[in-house]
């Protein structure tokens, strides 16, 4: 499928260079509803390493103008962090960056899906330089009024096995590759 | 930058309110954000959600995955939009120890391009755990153009005393 060529100015950061920006490229190998298993517990495909321009990035894309936002110098001074102020909601760069496409967690690649609600639990801010690990448990899978529900927990710790926050992540998904294959060719 | 706010830049480090001084009820400054294409797509490359029902009209409009055929805002924009009614009064970490504990958020009805989505907050409940240990929950809604609520959150944040 094509991705639209206008989303290319919008890249600002080296993440958002290499990341695959097509969801419907190996479709075939996402983990889908049917297959996925509760209780599975399992490391996510990449590690993050924390950069200013990430958090930059999604800072700006939440609409933040403020330099205690956007500019790494001025927070330098007059942060309380010394550091960019981050987004509370900054966890979803890491979890799709670190979720890969395909095995345990990469249905949140899926199309066709949609997002009924989302927990991110905060225990202290990503810091510059750190090397994250996602940790992905396959929590819940149920079906409530035709629709499939799919929940995995994610642990982001850091290099020195620090827990730096968590993100219930739940989809209501297309269950098997034969619902999700009609999204994909429609 | 595309998306709108409510708030001029400062240059201050932002503060939170003292736990003993803050009381249920008390109203947090709406945050507007303008749900222009643009400004959805900036949100796909920024958090690598890269969804095509996000960012390919013409996909979208072919797989209606919501039943309408067009392009519609991130659930994860929306919830971004929710935790900034509180990050913009007290910061995601403030200079006197504040700092979010949480966002639980719940998306009721799709945003489509073009909207202009108003969230506001009100502290809904004080959790007193002893110094240094003190939260607030802070409810929080979304609204679209023709006002009906289309995501509610929960934000928790940590208060110095």
């Amino acid at each position: 499928m094509q991705v639209p060529t206008r989303l290319d100015q919008y890249i600002e950061t080296t993440k958002q260079q290499s990341f695959e920006k097509d969801f419907h490229l190996g479709w075939e190998h996402y983990e889908t509803w049917e297959e996925a298993t509760v209780g599975e517990r399992a490391p996510a495909s990449h590690t993050f390493t924390v950069v200013a321009e990430d958090i930059v990035s999604y800072n700006r894309a939440c609409g933040e103008t403020d330099p205690l936002y956007t500019d790494p110098e001025y927070a330098l001074e007059h942060s309380p962090t010394g550091e960019v102020l981050q987004h509370p909601i900054f966890a979803t760069t890491v979890g799709f960056y670190s979720v890969g496409s395909s095995g345990i967690g990469s249905w949140m690649r899926t199309p066709g899906a949609r997002n009924p609600g989302q927990l991110i639990e905060i225990n202290e801010p990503f810091r510059e330089g750190e090397v994250i690990t996602t940790t992905v448990t396959t929590r819940q899978k149920f079906i409530q009024r035709d629709k499939h529900y799919l929940t995995m927990f994610m642990e982001f710790h850091n290099q020195d096995g620090v827990l730096k926050g968590t993100w219930d992540c739940s989809l209501i998904l297309p269950a098997n590759k034969a619902l999700i294959a009609q999204f994909v060719n429609a | 930058m595309t998306a709108s706010t409510s708030r001029a830049p400062k240059a201050a480090p932002p503060v939170a309110p003292c736990f003993s001084e803050i009381d249920t009820g008390a109203e947090l400054p709406p945050v507007e954000l303008c749900c222009e294409q643009q400004v959805i797509d900036r949100y796909a490359v920024a958090s690598l959600d890269m969804n095509p029902v996000h960012t390919n009209e013409e996909w979208a409009a072919r797989a209606q995955v919501f039943g309408m055929p067009e392009t519609v805002v991130h659930g994860m924009m929306t919830m971004s939009s929710l935790a900034s009614v509180v990050t913009r009064s007290w910061g995601p970490v403030s200079a006197n120890g504040g700092s979010v504990r949480f966002v639980d958020a719940t998306f009721t009805k799709p945003v489509r391009v073009g909207e202009t989505v108003v969230s506001t907050g009100v502290v809904k409940k004080k959790h007193y755990h002893g110094d240094g240990k003190n939260w607030v929950e802070v409810r929080v809604e979304s609204r679209d153009t023709a006002g009906d609520v289309i995501g509610v959150a929960n934000v928790g944040y940590n208060l110095p005393d």
